[in-house]
């Protein structure tokens, strides 16, 4: 599943410890979200659809693939 | 109660209880071996301080020994707990079957080993399982079949 929470980060000028503090997880939790490793639950993936202010869908694609996966 | 304790300090309590606890099991059952106590209260103690600087690391294992560990790493210790049982059962049944064999008086442990694994399994299935849920909320019960899936 592709999702775009690197790419969201990175326009907003976004550290991944100033996203993890945001959400409530930790570092290394987005790290794993955002190379492809582990699926967030959904209550976690509307966290941070609604802090990027984009849907899930939008968020997450089931149809993509991770890039190197 | 565990609540009252600072969350970073609760793993390294834990194991200080732990420890105390075993340490005067060895002063109860006194006899000459009543100093080895005194080992298992230092081991206990430098386990508890070293459990309580790594629950300050930015890492995994540091979110865990700090018991503020969020959904992802609950779910990776969750599975390395289902690993750790499911090698004690492994283990355990190795053991029973070589006790069998060899006519040995120590098989007993491993079939306690073995009953109180599948007792924690059953255990979880009825605490987990959505068995115990209102049937209200099960369209079969409820009397409505299930329909199939929608092919987009």
């Amino acid at each position: 599943m592709r999702n775009r929470v690197r790419e969201q980060r990175t326009q907003r000028g976004l550290s991944q410890a100033e996203l993890a503090a945001a959400l409530g997880v930790s570092r290394q939790t987005v790290i794993s979200i955002e190379g492809g490793r582990y699926l967030p639950s959904l209550p976690l993936a509307f966290a941070i659809a609604r802090f990027f202010d984009l849907t899930v869908d939008k968020m997450f694609d089931p149809d993509g693939e991770e890039a190197g996966a | 109660m565990m609540s009252f304790i600072s969350p970073r300090l609760r793993k390294p309590v834990g194991i200080a209880v732990a420890g105390a606890v075993f340490a005067a099991a060895w002063l109860v059952r006194g006899g000459p071996l009543w100093w080895v106590s005194i080992p298992v209260v230092i081991a206990t103690a430098a386990r508890a301080v070293s459990w309580y600087r790594m629950g300050g690391d930015d890492t995994d294992e540091g979110a865990l020994a700090g018991s503020r560990a969020d959904e992802r790493q609950q779910l990776v210790s969750l599975r390395s707990r289902a690993l750790a049982c499911n090698l004690a059962v492994v283990a355990a049944f190795a053991g029973l079957t070589a006790a069998v064999a060899l006519k040995a008086s120590w098989w007993w442990p491993f079939v306690v080993i073995l009953a109180v694994a599948g007792f924690g399994y059953l255990l979880g299935l009825s605490t987990y399982s959505i068995a115990d849920e209102d049937p209200a909320n099960d369209d079969e019960d409820a009397g409505q079949q299930a329909r199939p899936p929608v092919n987009r």
